[in-house]
């Protein structure tokens, strides 16, 4: 008996895969075409994504900011992390997501909803042309996290007074020298909730005897840090960032601190 | 498998998919061999590992002491078998390494001359048969890495890496190191030759770049590798047309020379493209690096996917190469694993660390020795008997 449960790939294609013929569904009464066309169905990756949504209330900020998702939490979902890589890049590339830096750490991402976004930075500040000329043109055409002084005279053709209100507006944020930042205006709080309340859950497991604990008894913890933003979205995301190993246990999931 | 095998007989499938399908089989379920070790020579830690790559049957190990070990692992049919060393180089013998051992390399054609790089700024070419250096380069500078390419035909270049920023290569046949690659602006801690073409060469250096040479131009450097494909809007600006956050600890060609694989003390791996030079994205996750030295990991041959043994601490990670997913974790040894080589022919690995053990890891598909059934048989048959025969005493 192996003791150690691993995947072996299924070399000698023991398994076969079904394959399900299109005619079959077409008894249905329905057009086959419509049933089946792939495009329809979402990618593994967008449907964590609006898993982890839904886990975000965004009522408890006073509709202060979008749904902020971390790129990490949906490694802890999805397991394939280069799957996960590459369907957000697919996303991007069709606008339905936007990408951007936040924190200190070099591959620190996080990804908000364009139509969010939008809807976001047309609450914050409305009726200003600056802005609506910024969402039209590089919200929509231009997938980077960041932006360059070339670029945004050359291509989007903005002058020096637009750039400085947009920084001011909180869109932009000074990366270095003539090259910017895109950002998320007031997601200061945010920033300040998550980190609090990541501290706080690390502080409780590393008080833990042998720094472990049953994701049950952690979820039934009351820490007054987590309340905000929901100890769902916190857990998802200390197993993102590797913070913490998720171990299976026959007392169900175990999470252990990393050293 | 015996689908397999009547599919090779009656030629549906190629005969090397049959071998590849039981070699992946085999890469993905080491464990720590229960039956053999290696006998322990070195009294410090083993720094470096290398298996001849013409009969695959001796294990040429350095130590941190200066003391290099061949052992033979042709392999008796017994349990408990302790892979005995051939010859060694001890702290007694005149012409040993003063310093820390770094690098050991069989000569790839035979087995009658291996080459070793130390921390006495020196690498000495030795001639197996006499276990005496048939020739001595030395350097400035301590030496990290040396390589010396697989399928040169028309080059005898070893390609040494120290803390000066330039690549030396030293030829065999003239005994003196006829050029130097320029480039890098930090030690060189890791050079590898490409498997697939003699004069494609790869450097890993501190100032967190890879470089790709060609020996043969004058301007040798081909392409410095580029994490993020060219895009400046993913990291700061000073990680600009680097291939790592961090130095660069270790890199490993895949067996068909066209992916390269490369550690650093950014804690990540990644996976380039060696045509293009491109990052290929893989994304393997966070892998603990501990070592600021070079790091010798190796990639297995012959499987399809093929996997990367990468030390990580006192342990070893197994990670796919193409997807980037975890397999395993070799646990094993008692203090840190400095490298690891991989057996091509037996698809074996053999590891050594701080702990001063050279370690076998087999693959564990459940079957047992025949041997061990044999002596056991007395009490066996009796158990195992005839099916018709009750289990009634015939006393009663």
């Amino acid at each position: 008996m192996k003791r150690s449960k691993r995947i072996v790939p299924d070399v000698f294609k023991k398994k076969r895969k079904v394959v399900v013929s299109a005619g079959l569904q077409s008894d249905w009464g329905c057009d086959q075409d419509s049933i089946l066309s792939n495009l329809a169905l979402p990618n593994d990756t967008k449907v964590a994504l609006d898993y982890v949504k839904s886990l975000l209330h965004v009522e408890v900020f006073e509709f202060r900011i979008p749904t902020i998702i971390f790129k990490h939490q949906i490694y802890s979902i999805v397991h394939n992390k280069t799957t996960v890589d590459r369907q957000l890049e697919e996303l991007k590339e069709k606008k339905v997501i936007k990408m951007f830096k936040l924190g200190i750490a070099v591959d620190e991402f996080c990804i908000v909803f364009t139509d969010d976004y939008k809807q976001h930075v047309k609450r914050q500040e409305p009726d200003n042309k600056t802005i609506d000329k910024f969402l039209d043109t590089v919200v929509d055409r231009c997938p980077d996290v960041s932006l360059t002084k070339s670029t945004m005279i050359n291509e989007f053709c903005f002058t020096d007074e637009e750039i400085t209100h947009l920084v001011s507006a909180g869109l932009l944020t000074v990366r270095d020298v003539g090259s910017w930042w895109l950002a998320i205006p007031g997601a200061g709080i945010f920033m300040k909730t998550f980190v609090k309340g990541r501290q706080s859950l690390l502080r409780t497991i590393r008080k833990c005897k042998y720094q472990e604990i049953l994701q049950k008894n952690l979820e039934e913890k009351k820490l007054a840090a987590v309340k905000k933003l929901g100890m769902n979205f916190h857990i998802l995301d200390i197993i993102g960032a590797e913070l913490v190993k998720k171990i299976q246990t026959t007392s169900g999931c175990l999470l252990r601190l990393n050293e | 498998m015996l689908s397999f095998l009547s599919a090779r007989e009656n030629g549906t499938h190629r005969p090397s998919a049959l071998s590849r399908a039981e070699a992946t089989r085999r890469i993905f379920s080491l464990e720590l061999s229960k039956d053999r070790d290696v006998q322990r020579i070195h009294d410090s830690g083993v720094n470096t590992l290398d298996i001849d790559p013409v009969e695959g049957r001796y294990l040429l190990s350095g130590g941190t002491e200066g003391v290099i070990v061949i052992c033979d692992l042709e392999c008796r049919p017994q349990e408990n078998y302790t892979c005995p060393s051939v010859c060694t180089i001890g702290r007694s013998s005149r012409h040993v390494h003063k310093y820390s051992v770094d690098t050991v390399q069989w000569y790839s054609h035979d087995t009658g001359l291996f080459t070793s790089s130390s921390m006495d700024k020196t690498l000495k070419v030795w001639d197996t048969n006499a276990l005496k250096p048939a020739d001595v380069f030395r350097f400035e500078t301590i030496v990290y890495d040396h390589n010396m390419s697989s399928v040169a035909t028309k080059h005898c270049l070893i390609a040494v890496g120290t803390i000066h920023s330039q690549v030396v290569l030293c030829d065999l046949k003239s005994g003196s190191s006829t050029h130097v690659l320029r480039g890098h602006k930090a030690s060189v801690l890791s050079v590898k030759w490409s498997p697939r073409d003699e004069f494609l060469l790869a450097s890993g250096s501190r100032d967190s770049k890879i470089m790709l040479w060609d020996v043969r131009r004058a301007k040798s450097c081909l392409s410095i590798l580029d994490q993020h494909n060219g895009e400046k809007g993913k990291g700061s600006t000073e990680a600009v047309n680097t291939a790592h956050n961090g130095h660069v600890n270790g890199l490993s060609f895949t067996s068909d020379g066209l992916y390269l694989v490369s550690f650093g003390t950014d804690d990540r791996l990644r996976l380039w493209d060696t045509m293009s030079g491109k990052n290929t994205l893989v994304n393997y996750g966070k892998v603990d690096n501990v070592s600021r030295k070079g790091s010798k990991f190796t990639v297995s041959y012959g499987g399809s996917p093929d996997v990367a043994f990468v030390p990580m601490g006192s342990n070893i990670a197994v990670f796919d190469i193409y997807t980037g997913e975890y397999v395993a974790t070799l646990i094993g040894h008692y203090n840190n694993v400095n490298c690891c080589t991989f057996h091509p022919l037996y698809q074996e690995l053999y590891s050594a660390g701080n702990d001063s053990n050279i370690l076998i890891w087999e693959p564990e598909l459940g079957q047992k020795t025949d041997v061990a059934e044999k002596k056991d048989n007395k009490q066996s048959s009796s158990t195992v008997g005839n099916a018709v025969q009750d289990t009634w005493s015939d006393e009663d």
